[in-house]
Protein backbone atom coordinates (compact mmCIF):
# COMPACT_ATOMS: atom_id res chain seq x y z
CA UNK A 1 0.00 0.00 0.00
CA UNK A 2 2.81 2.31 0.48
CA UNK A 3 3.37 2.43 -3.33
CA UNK A 4 0.53 5.25 -3.01
CA UNK A 5 2.71 7.60 -1.81
CA UNK A 6 5.89 7.12 -4.06
CA UNK A 7 4.63 10.63 -5.47
CA UNK A 8 5.63 12.25 -1.95
CA UNK A 9 8.65 10.73 -1.38
CA UNK A 10 9.95 10.48 -4.99
CA UNK A 11 11.01 6.63 -4.47
CA UNK A 12 10.58 4.93 -7.81
CA UNK A 13 12.37 6.28 -11.02
CA UNK A 14 8.70 5.75 -12.74
CA UNK A 15 7.47 9.12 -10.81
CA UNK A 16 8.68 12.86 -10.89
CA UNK A 17 11.27 13.78 -8.88
CA UNK A 18 10.24 16.26 -6.77
CA UNK A 19 10.00 20.10 -7.99
CA UNK A 20 11.40 23.20 -6.50
CA UNK A 21 11.48 24.77 -2.93
CA UNK A 22 9.90 21.83 -1.73
CA UNK A 23 10.65 22.17 1.97
CA UNK A 24 7.95 25.21 1.69
CA UNK A 25 5.55 23.72 -1.16
CA UNK A 26 4.96 20.54 0.27
CA UNK A 27 3.04 19.35 -2.62
CA UNK A 28 1.25 20.76 -5.84
CA UNK A 29 -1.73 19.14 -7.20
CA UNK A 30 -3.72 19.68 -10.96
CA UNK A 31 -7.18 18.53 -11.06
CA UNK A 32 -8.75 18.25 -14.70
CA UNK A 33 -12.61 17.57 -14.81
CA UNK A 34 -14.23 16.48 -18.12
CA UNK A 35 -17.62 14.98 -18.82
CA UNK A 36 -18.40 13.08 -21.94
CA UNK A 37 -20.98 14.25 -24.70
CA UNK A 38 -23.92 11.48 -24.57
CA UNK A 39 -23.95 10.42 -21.09
CA UNK A 40 -25.75 12.39 -18.75
CA UNK A 41 -23.85 14.20 -15.55
CA UNK A 42 -23.79 12.86 -11.84
CA UNK A 43 -27.44 14.53 -11.25
CA UNK A 44 -29.34 12.54 -13.91
CA UNK A 45 -27.22 9.68 -13.97
CA UNK A 46 -28.79 6.24 -13.48
CA UNK A 47 -27.06 3.23 -12.24
CA UNK A 48 -26.32 1.58 -15.29
CA UNK A 49 -25.25 4.43 -17.03
CA UNK A 50 -22.49 5.07 -14.30
CA UNK A 51 -21.46 0.70 -15.42
CA UNK A 52 -21.18 2.18 -18.66
CA UNK A 53 -18.99 4.66 -18.45
CA UNK A 54 -16.37 2.70 -16.03
CA UNK A 55 -16.42 -0.07 -18.61
CA UNK A 56 -15.57 2.39 -21.29
CA UNK A 57 -12.86 3.51 -19.66
CA UNK A 58 -11.31 0.57 -18.90
CA UNK A 59 -12.06 -0.61 -22.28
CA UNK A 60 -10.20 2.33 -23.66
CA UNK A 61 -7.16 2.54 -21.21
CA UNK A 62 -6.90 -1.15 -21.42
CA UNK A 63 -2.97 -1.68 -20.50
CA UNK A 64 -1.91 0.96 -22.85
CA UNK A 65 -1.38 3.27 -19.95
CA UNK A 66 0.69 1.57 -17.56
CA UNK A 67 -0.96 2.11 -14.11
CA UNK A 68 -3.96 -0.22 -11.79
CA UNK A 69 -7.84 0.14 -11.71
CA UNK A 70 -9.60 -0.12 -8.34
CA UNK A 71 -13.04 -0.34 -8.24
CA UNK A 72 -13.86 1.55 -4.55
CA UNK A 73 -16.99 -1.53 -4.01
CA UNK A 74 -14.09 -3.68 -3.75
CA UNK A 75 -11.95 -1.89 -1.93
CA UNK A 76 -11.80 -2.13 2.31
CA UNK A 77 -12.73 0.77 3.73
CA UNK A 78 -9.53 1.73 5.28
CA UNK A 79 -7.57 0.72 1.84
CA UNK A 80 -10.08 3.61 0.42
CA UNK A 81 -9.56 5.86 3.60
CA UNK A 82 -5.62 5.63 2.45
CA UNK A 83 -6.30 7.00 -0.73
CA UNK A 84 -7.50 10.03 -0.02
CA UNK A 85 -4.95 10.32 2.99
CA UNK A 86 -2.73 9.53 -0.01
CA UNK A 87 -4.28 12.38 -1.75
CA UNK A 88 -5.25 10.31 -4.72
CA UNK A 89 -8.83 10.86 -4.56
CA UNK A 90 -10.86 13.49 -3.39
CA UNK A 91 -12.96 13.06 0.00
CA UNK A 92 -16.34 13.19 -1.96
CA UNK A 93 -15.29 10.25 -4.25
CA UNK A 94 -15.17 7.71 -1.08
CA UNK A 95 -18.44 8.46 -0.27
CA UNK A 96 -20.32 8.13 -3.55
CA UNK A 97 -22.97 5.37 -4.09
CA UNK A 98 -22.80 4.88 -7.28
CA UNK A 99 -20.14 2.74 -8.69
CA UNK A 100 -17.07 4.56 -8.88
CA UNK A 101 -13.64 3.33 -10.02
CA UNK A 102 -9.96 5.05 -10.01
CA UNK A 103 -7.20 4.50 -12.10
CA UNK A 104 -3.88 5.08 -11.27
CA UNK A 105 -0.73 5.32 -13.41
CA UNK A 106 2.49 3.43 -12.90
CA UNK A 107 4.24 6.34 -11.59
CA UNK A 108 1.44 6.70 -8.64
CA UNK A 109 1.18 10.58 -9.51
CA UNK A 110 -1.70 11.03 -11.70
CA UNK A 111 -5.35 9.50 -11.02
CA UNK A 112 -8.07 9.53 -12.71
CA UNK A 113 -11.41 9.08 -10.79
CA UNK A 114 -14.55 8.25 -12.81
CA UNK A 115 -18.05 8.98 -11.57
CA UNK A 116 -17.10 11.46 -9.15
CA UNK A 117 -18.75 14.71 -9.46
CA UNK A 118 -18.17 14.65 -12.86
CA UNK A 119 -17.70 12.24 -15.35
CA UNK A 120 -13.26 12.01 -14.95
CA UNK A 121 -11.72 13.97 -12.67
CA UNK A 122 -7.74 13.56 -13.93
CA UNK A 123 -5.32 14.39 -11.12
CA UNK A 124 -1.44 14.82 -10.70
CA UNK A 125 0.29 15.06 -7.80
CA UNK A 126 4.25 15.70 -7.35
CA UNK A 127 5.96 17.08 -4.18
CA UNK A 128 7.75 20.31 -4.33
CA UNK A 129 6.44 23.08 -6.99
CA UNK A 130 6.15 21.27 -10.54
CA UNK A 131 3.30 22.20 -12.19
CA UNK A 132 4.99 21.80 -15.95
CA UNK A 133 6.03 18.17 -15.05
CA UNK A 134 2.25 17.83 -13.86
CA UNK A 135 0.46 19.21 -16.37
CA UNK A 136 2.28 17.65 -19.61
CA UNK A 137 1.06 14.35 -17.87
CA UNK A 138 -2.28 15.36 -16.60
CA UNK A 139 -3.10 16.29 -19.89
CA UNK A 140 -1.58 13.12 -21.79
CA UNK A 141 -4.04 10.95 -19.65
CA UNK A 142 -6.70 13.62 -20.98
CA UNK A 143 -6.15 13.50 -24.73
CA UNK A 144 -5.67 9.95 -24.54
CA UNK A 145 -8.99 9.82 -23.26
CA UNK A 146 -10.27 12.39 -25.36
CA UNK A 147 -8.88 10.55 -28.47
CA UNK A 148 -11.44 7.99 -28.01
CA UNK A 149 -14.76 9.54 -26.59
CA UNK A 150 -16.88 13.15 -27.10
CA UNK A 151 -16.09 15.39 -24.18
CA UNK A 152 -19.23 17.78 -23.33
CA UNK A 153 -17.60 20.93 -25.22
CA UNK A 154 -18.89 24.46 -26.14
CA UNK A 155 -17.00 27.28 -27.83
CA UNK A 156 -18.00 29.61 -25.61
CA UNK A 157 -17.87 28.14 -22.58
CA UNK A 158 -15.11 25.04 -22.77
CA UNK A 159 -14.96 22.06 -20.99
CA UNK A 160 -18.50 21.59 -19.64
CA UNK A 161 -18.94 20.99 -16.17
CA UNK A 162 -21.46 19.24 -13.54
CA UNK A 163 -21.00 22.44 -11.22
CA UNK A 164 -20.48 26.10 -13.14
CA UNK A 165 -17.45 27.34 -10.74
CA UNK A 166 -15.00 24.45 -12.64
CA UNK A 167 -16.78 25.38 -16.20
CA UNK A 168 -14.08 26.20 -18.93
CA UNK A 169 -10.74 24.56 -18.46
CA UNK A 170 -12.14 22.45 -15.94
CA UNK A 171 -8.51 23.08 -14.18
CA UNK A 172 -8.20 23.66 -10.72
CA UNK A 173 -4.33 23.68 -9.74
CA UNK A 174 -3.21 24.29 -5.75
CA UNK A 175 0.10 24.13 -4.03
CA UNK A 176 0.12 22.63 -0.08
CA UNK A 177 2.52 25.20 1.77
CA UNK A 178 4.26 25.24 4.82
CA UNK A 179 4.50 28.66 6.33
CA UNK A 180 5.41 28.27 10.01
CA UNK A 181 7.49 31.89 9.86
CA UNK A 182 4.62 33.57 8.72
CA UNK A 183 2.26 31.66 10.99
CA UNK A 184 5.19 32.58 13.66
CA UNK A 185 5.63 36.46 12.84
CA UNK A 186 1.52 36.34 12.81
CA UNK A 187 1.71 37.84 9.19
CA UNK A 188 0.05 34.74 7.62
CA UNK A 189 -3.44 36.43 7.28
CA UNK A 190 -2.12 39.15 5.72
CA UNK A 191 -0.66 37.26 2.90
CA UNK A 192 -3.06 35.01 2.37
CA UNK A 193 -5.64 37.90 2.59
CA UNK A 194 -3.58 38.95 -0.37
CA UNK A 195 -3.99 35.93 -2.13
CA UNK A 196 -7.82 36.08 -2.18
CA UNK A 197 -7.61 39.59 -3.29
CA UNK A 198 -6.30 38.00 -6.30
CA UNK A 199 -8.68 34.82 -6.73
CA UNK A 200 -7.24 32.21 -5.32
CA UNK A 201 -8.83 30.33 -2.51
CA UNK A 202 -6.80 29.89 0.50
CA UNK A 203 -7.31 27.62 3.25
CA UNK A 204 -5.79 25.73 6.42
CA UNK A 205 -5.21 22.02 6.02
CA UNK A 206 -5.71 19.65 8.51
CA UNK A 207 -7.97 21.53 11.12
CA UNK A 208 -11.25 23.69 10.32
CA UNK A 209 -11.46 27.92 10.54
CA UNK A 210 -8.73 29.29 12.74
CA UNK A 211 -7.35 26.06 14.22
CA UNK A 212 -4.45 25.63 11.66
CA UNK A 213 -2.61 22.63 12.37
CA UNK A 214 1.07 22.24 11.24
CA UNK A 215 1.38 25.70 9.89
CA UNK A 216 0.15 23.76 6.42
CA UNK A 217 -1.83 25.59 4.12
CA UNK A 218 -3.53 24.89 0.53
CA UNK A 219 -4.03 27.49 -2.07
CA UNK A 220 -5.85 26.80 -5.14
CA UNK A 221 -7.36 29.21 -8.91
CA UNK A 222 -11.22 30.04 -7.72
CA UNK A 223 -11.60 30.76 -11.66
CA UNK A 224 -11.29 28.64 -14.48
CA UNK A 225 -12.74 30.53 -17.41
CA UNK A 226 -11.24 33.02 -19.10
CA UNK A 227 -7.47 32.09 -18.72
CA UNK A 228 -5.56 29.44 -20.90
CA UNK A 229 -4.58 26.73 -18.76
CA UNK A 230 -0.75 27.76 -18.79
CA UNK A 231 -1.84 30.94 -17.45
CA UNK A 232 -3.49 29.56 -14.41
CA UNK A 233 -0.61 27.41 -13.45
CA UNK A 234 1.90 30.85 -14.17
CA UNK A 235 -0.67 32.55 -11.82
CA UNK A 236 -0.63 30.29 -9.18
CA UNK A 237 3.45 29.85 -9.31
CA UNK A 238 4.40 32.96 -9.40
CA UNK A 239 2.20 33.54 -6.42
CA UNK A 240 3.56 30.94 -4.79
CA UNK A 241 7.51 32.57 -5.14
CA UNK A 242 6.11 35.59 -3.82
CA UNK A 243 4.43 33.68 -0.64
CA UNK A 244 8.13 31.63 -0.75
CA UNK A 245 10.10 34.41 -0.33
CA UNK A 246 8.29 36.19 2.21
CA UNK A 247 8.23 32.90 4.14
CA UNK A 248 11.83 32.82 3.81
CA UNK A 249 12.31 36.56 5.50
CA UNK A 250 10.09 35.42 8.37
CA UNK A 251 12.02 32.76 9.11
CA UNK A 252 15.54 35.34 8.71
CA UNK A 253 13.62 36.90 11.18
CA UNK A 254 12.97 34.48 13.26
CA UNK A 255 16.11 33.00 13.53
CA UNK A 256 17.92 36.61 13.42
CA UNK A 257 16.23 37.14 16.54
CA UNK A 258 15.66 34.46 18.87
CA UNK A 259 17.65 31.20 17.28
CA UNK A 260 18.26 29.40 20.72
CA UNK A 261 14.66 29.80 21.27
CA UNK A 262 14.19 28.36 17.63
CA UNK A 263 16.96 25.79 17.84
CA UNK A 264 15.30 24.72 21.65
CA UNK A 265 11.87 24.25 19.60
CA UNK A 266 13.45 22.24 16.73
CA UNK A 267 15.26 20.07 18.90
CA UNK A 268 12.56 19.21 21.29
CA UNK A 269 10.46 18.27 18.94
CA UNK A 270 12.92 15.99 17.34
CA UNK A 271 13.26 14.34 20.77
CA UNK A 272 9.59 14.05 21.17
CA UNK A 273 9.00 12.35 18.04
CA UNK A 274 11.94 10.26 19.08
CA UNK A 275 11.11 8.96 22.26
CA UNK A 276 6.96 9.45 22.65
CA UNK A 277 5.29 6.14 23.30
CA UNK A 278 2.07 7.18 22.40
CA UNK A 279 1.31 10.46 19.54
CA UNK A 280 -2.03 11.44 18.20
CA UNK A 281 -2.16 12.97 15.18
CA UNK A 282 -2.62 16.71 15.34
CA UNK A 283 0.56 16.19 17.87
CA UNK A 284 2.23 14.30 15.13
CA UNK A 285 1.79 17.68 12.21
CA UNK A 286 2.62 20.06 15.07
CA UNK A 287 6.02 18.71 15.89
CA UNK A 288 6.79 17.98 12.25
CA UNK A 289 6.58 21.42 11.38
CA UNK A 290 8.93 22.45 13.78
CA UNK A 291 11.05 19.39 12.20
CA UNK A 292 10.43 20.08 9.05
CA UNK A 293 12.20 24.11 9.67
CA UNK A 294 14.67 22.68 11.11
CA UNK A 295 15.81 20.64 7.82
CA UNK A 296 15.23 23.24 5.46
CA UNK A 297 17.32 26.22 7.83
CA UNK A 298 20.06 23.60 8.01
CA UNK A 299 19.59 23.49 11.58
CA UNK A 300 18.89 19.08 11.49
CA UNK A 301 21.26 17.71 9.55
CA UNK A 302 20.94 13.85 9.41
CA UNK A 303 17.07 13.68 8.42
CA UNK A 304 15.60 13.72 4.94
CA UNK A 305 12.63 16.19 3.47
CA UNK A 306 11.58 12.80 2.05
CA UNK A 307 11.63 11.32 5.48
CA UNK A 308 9.16 13.60 6.92
CA UNK A 309 6.74 13.86 3.74
CA UNK A 310 6.82 10.24 4.42
CA UNK A 311 5.95 10.14 8.56
CA UNK A 312 3.42 12.96 7.76
CA UNK A 313 1.63 10.62 5.90
CA UNK A 314 1.75 7.23 7.01
CA UNK A 315 1.14 8.27 10.35
CA UNK A 316 -2.71 9.26 9.64
CA UNK A 317 -5.24 7.44 11.06
CA UNK A 318 -6.38 4.73 7.78
CA UNK A 319 -2.52 4.64 6.68
CA UNK A 320 -0.92 3.66 9.97
CA UNK A 321 -3.43 0.90 10.29
CA UNK A 322 -2.50 -0.48 7.27
CA UNK A 323 1.34 0.06 7.98
CA UNK A 324 1.28 -2.32 10.44
CA UNK A 325 -1.85 -4.92 8.47
CA UNK A 326 -4.70 -4.38 11.72
CA UNK A 327 -7.60 -2.82 12.78
CA UNK A 328 -6.44 -0.75 15.36
CA UNK A 329 -8.95 1.64 18.47
CA UNK A 330 -7.96 5.24 18.57
CA UNK A 331 -5.56 4.74 21.42
CA UNK A 332 -3.69 1.52 20.20
CA UNK A 333 -2.81 4.12 16.68
CA UNK A 334 -1.31 6.20 18.93
CA UNK A 335 0.82 3.57 20.34
CA UNK A 336 1.54 2.31 16.76
CA UNK A 337 2.29 5.52 15.49
CA UNK A 338 4.73 6.58 18.17
CA UNK A 339 6.48 3.17 17.43
CA UNK A 340 6.35 3.42 13.48
CA UNK A 341 7.99 7.20 13.86
CA UNK A 342 10.45 6.31 16.62
CA UNK A 343 11.58 3.44 14.22
CA UNK A 344 11.13 5.60 11.15
CA UNK A 345 13.43 8.43 12.80
CA UNK A 346 16.09 5.60 13.86
CA UNK A 347 15.26 5.47 17.23
CA UNK A 348 14.21 2.31 17.91
CA UNK B 1 8.93 51.59 2.45
CA UNK B 2 6.33 54.16 3.86
CA UNK B 3 2.80 54.29 2.46
CA UNK B 4 2.18 56.04 -0.36
CA UNK B 5 -1.05 57.88 0.73
CA UNK B 6 0.27 58.80 4.63
CA UNK B 7 3.98 58.77 3.97
CA UNK B 8 3.84 57.96 7.68
CA UNK B 9 3.51 54.41 8.34
CA UNK B 10 5.15 51.28 6.64
CA UNK B 11 3.45 50.02 3.54
CA UNK B 12 2.29 46.53 4.15
CA UNK B 13 -0.12 46.25 1.26
CA UNK B 14 1.10 46.02 -2.26
CA UNK B 15 -1.76 47.27 -4.15
CA UNK B 16 -1.67 46.53 -8.67
CA UNK B 17 -4.78 47.30 -10.89
CA UNK B 18 -4.22 46.65 -14.05
CA UNK B 19 -6.76 48.72 -16.38
CA UNK B 20 -6.91 48.77 -20.10
CA UNK B 21 -5.11 52.14 -20.88
CA UNK B 22 -2.61 51.90 -17.49
CA UNK B 23 -1.45 50.01 -14.76
CA UNK B 24 -1.85 51.30 -11.06
CA UNK B 25 0.45 50.54 -7.98
CA UNK B 26 0.39 51.36 -4.82
CA UNK B 27 1.85 50.78 -1.51
CA UNK B 28 -0.31 51.39 1.22
CA UNK B 29 -0.61 51.24 5.37
CA UNK B 30 -3.60 48.61 6.23
CA UNK B 31 -5.43 51.81 7.28
CA UNK B 32 -5.13 53.39 4.23
CA UNK B 33 -5.77 50.47 2.11
CA UNK B 34 -8.74 50.11 4.44
CA UNK B 35 -9.38 53.72 3.70
CA UNK B 36 -9.56 53.24 0.13
CA UNK B 37 -11.83 50.27 0.29
CA UNK B 38 -9.64 47.88 -0.89
CA UNK B 39 -9.66 46.00 2.14
CA UNK B 40 -13.17 46.34 2.44
CA UNK B 41 -15.90 44.11 2.47
CA UNK B 42 -14.91 40.24 2.36
CA UNK B 43 -14.26 39.10 -1.29
CA UNK B 44 -16.91 36.43 -1.92
CA UNK B 45 -15.67 32.85 -3.69
CA UNK B 46 -17.23 31.68 -6.80
CA UNK B 47 -19.74 29.18 -4.90
CA UNK B 48 -20.61 32.43 -2.82
CA UNK B 49 -21.71 34.17 -6.14
CA UNK B 50 -23.18 31.17 -7.28
CA UNK B 51 -25.44 30.73 -4.23
CA UNK B 52 -26.37 34.36 -4.53
CA UNK B 53 -26.90 34.44 -7.59
CA UNK B 54 -29.56 31.27 -8.21
CA UNK B 55 -31.51 32.53 -5.81
CA UNK B 56 -32.91 35.08 -8.42
CA UNK B 57 -35.96 33.38 -9.69
CA UNK B 58 -37.53 33.92 -13.25
CA UNK B 59 -41.42 33.85 -14.54
CA UNK B 60 -40.01 31.53 -17.27
CA UNK B 61 -37.53 29.22 -15.14
CA UNK B 62 -40.37 26.39 -14.78
CA UNK B 63 -40.70 26.46 -18.74
CA UNK B 64 -37.29 26.30 -20.02
CA UNK B 65 -36.35 22.47 -19.98
CA UNK B 66 -33.22 20.94 -21.50
CA UNK B 67 -34.04 18.33 -24.14
CA UNK B 68 -31.11 15.93 -23.30
CA UNK B 69 -32.24 15.89 -19.69
CA UNK B 70 -35.43 17.26 -18.70
CA UNK B 71 -34.06 19.66 -16.43
CA UNK B 72 -35.65 22.62 -16.21
CA UNK B 73 -34.53 26.12 -15.42
CA UNK B 74 -35.74 26.23 -11.84
CA UNK B 75 -34.19 22.64 -10.85
CA UNK B 76 -30.81 23.97 -11.96
CA UNK B 77 -31.21 27.19 -9.85
CA UNK B 78 -32.27 24.77 -7.00
CA UNK B 79 -29.54 22.25 -7.16
CA UNK B 80 -26.83 24.35 -9.15
CA UNK B 81 -25.34 21.34 -10.94
CA UNK B 82 -25.96 20.79 -15.04
CA UNK B 83 -27.94 17.96 -16.00
CA UNK B 84 -26.10 16.62 -18.85
CA UNK B 85 -24.37 18.48 -21.61
CA UNK B 86 -27.07 19.92 -23.52
CA UNK B 87 -27.84 22.30 -20.25
CA UNK B 88 -25.56 24.79 -21.51
CA UNK B 89 -27.03 25.54 -24.34
CA UNK B 90 -30.43 25.15 -23.09
CA UNK B 91 -29.90 27.83 -20.64
CA UNK B 92 -27.28 30.01 -22.21
CA UNK B 93 -29.16 33.24 -22.70
CA UNK B 94 -30.60 32.67 -18.73
CA UNK B 95 -26.77 31.67 -17.37
CA UNK B 96 -24.14 34.30 -19.06
CA UNK B 97 -24.33 36.76 -17.23
CA UNK B 98 -24.32 34.57 -14.12
CA UNK B 99 -21.03 32.78 -15.33
CA UNK B 100 -19.72 35.99 -16.23
CA UNK B 101 -19.82 37.44 -12.18
CA UNK B 102 -18.85 34.12 -10.64
CA UNK B 103 -15.50 33.66 -13.01
CA UNK B 104 -15.63 37.35 -14.20
CA UNK B 105 -15.85 35.83 -17.37
CA UNK B 106 -17.59 34.26 -19.78
CA UNK B 107 -15.41 32.97 -23.12
CA UNK B 108 -13.21 29.86 -22.56
CA UNK B 109 -9.73 30.12 -24.20
CA UNK B 110 -8.17 27.50 -22.94
CA UNK B 111 -7.74 23.78 -24.41
CA UNK B 112 -10.24 22.79 -27.27
CA UNK B 113 -11.19 19.30 -27.19
CA UNK B 114 -9.56 17.06 -28.78
CA UNK B 115 -10.94 16.12 -32.47
CA UNK B 116 -10.04 12.27 -32.72
CA UNK B 117 -11.56 9.49 -34.07
CA UNK B 118 -13.49 8.98 -31.27
CA UNK B 119 -13.75 5.15 -31.60
CA UNK B 120 -13.84 4.52 -27.70
CA UNK B 121 -17.93 4.30 -27.68
CA UNK B 122 -17.50 2.00 -30.84
CA UNK B 123 -15.11 -0.62 -29.36
CA UNK B 124 -16.58 -0.29 -26.13
CA UNK B 125 -20.25 -1.59 -27.69
CA UNK B 126 -18.42 -4.24 -29.64
CA UNK B 127 -16.86 -5.56 -26.99
CA UNK B 128 -20.41 -6.05 -24.79
CA UNK B 129 -21.68 -7.86 -28.30
CA UNK B 130 -19.27 -9.63 -28.17
CA UNK B 131 -19.36 -10.93 -25.07
CA UNK B 132 -23.43 -11.70 -25.59
CA UNK B 133 -22.43 -13.65 -29.05
CA UNK B 134 -19.98 -16.07 -27.33
CA UNK B 135 -22.43 -16.66 -24.35
CA UNK B 136 -24.95 -17.39 -26.66
CA UNK B 137 -22.53 -19.17 -28.58
CA UNK B 138 -23.05 -17.70 -31.70
CA UNK B 139 -19.90 -17.85 -33.18
CA UNK B 140 -19.91 -16.79 -36.21
CA UNK B 141 -21.53 -13.66 -35.23
CA UNK B 142 -18.65 -13.37 -32.85
CA UNK B 143 -16.14 -13.78 -35.82
CA UNK B 144 -17.63 -11.14 -37.78
CA UNK B 145 -17.45 -8.53 -34.20
CA UNK B 146 -13.51 -10.04 -34.03
CA UNK B 147 -12.92 -8.63 -37.08
CA UNK B 148 -14.49 -5.50 -37.01
CA UNK B 149 -12.20 -5.39 -33.54
CA UNK B 150 -9.33 -5.57 -35.55
CA UNK B 151 -9.85 -3.66 -37.96
CA UNK B 152 -9.76 -0.96 -35.63
CA UNK B 153 -6.29 -2.11 -34.35
CA UNK B 154 -7.87 -4.17 -31.10
CA UNK B 155 -5.58 -7.57 -31.43
CA UNK B 156 -6.39 -8.76 -27.57
CA UNK B 157 -9.83 -9.22 -28.12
Amino acid sequence: MFDNIRWLTASSDKTLPCGEESEIVVSSRIRVARNIESIPFELKMKQPDAEYLIGLIHSIIDGKIRGDFHDLKDLKPLERESLLECHLVSPGFTKKEKPTSVFINEGGNVSLMVNEEDHLRFQGIGCGLNFSGLSSEVFRMDEFIGDNVDYAFSERYGFITSCPTNIGTGMRASIFMHLPGLVFTNEVEKVLKGAMQIGMTVRGIYGEGSEIRGSLFQISNQHTIGFKEEELLERITKLAKMIIDVENKARDVILTKARSEFEDKIFRSLAILKAARTIDSTEVLNLLSALRFGVGAGIVKDITLQTLNEIMVVSRPANIQLYFGELLEEHERDIKRAEYIRKRLGAG
Amino acid sequence: MLCDDCKNRPASIFFKEVLPDKTVELNLCEECASKRGLLGAKKLTPIEVMHKLLKQKGAQDEKVICPGCYMSLAEFKRVGRFGCAQCVATFDEHIRHFIKQIHQSDRHVGRKSQAGTKKGFEIYRLREDLKKALDSEAYEEAAKIRDKLKNYGIKDV
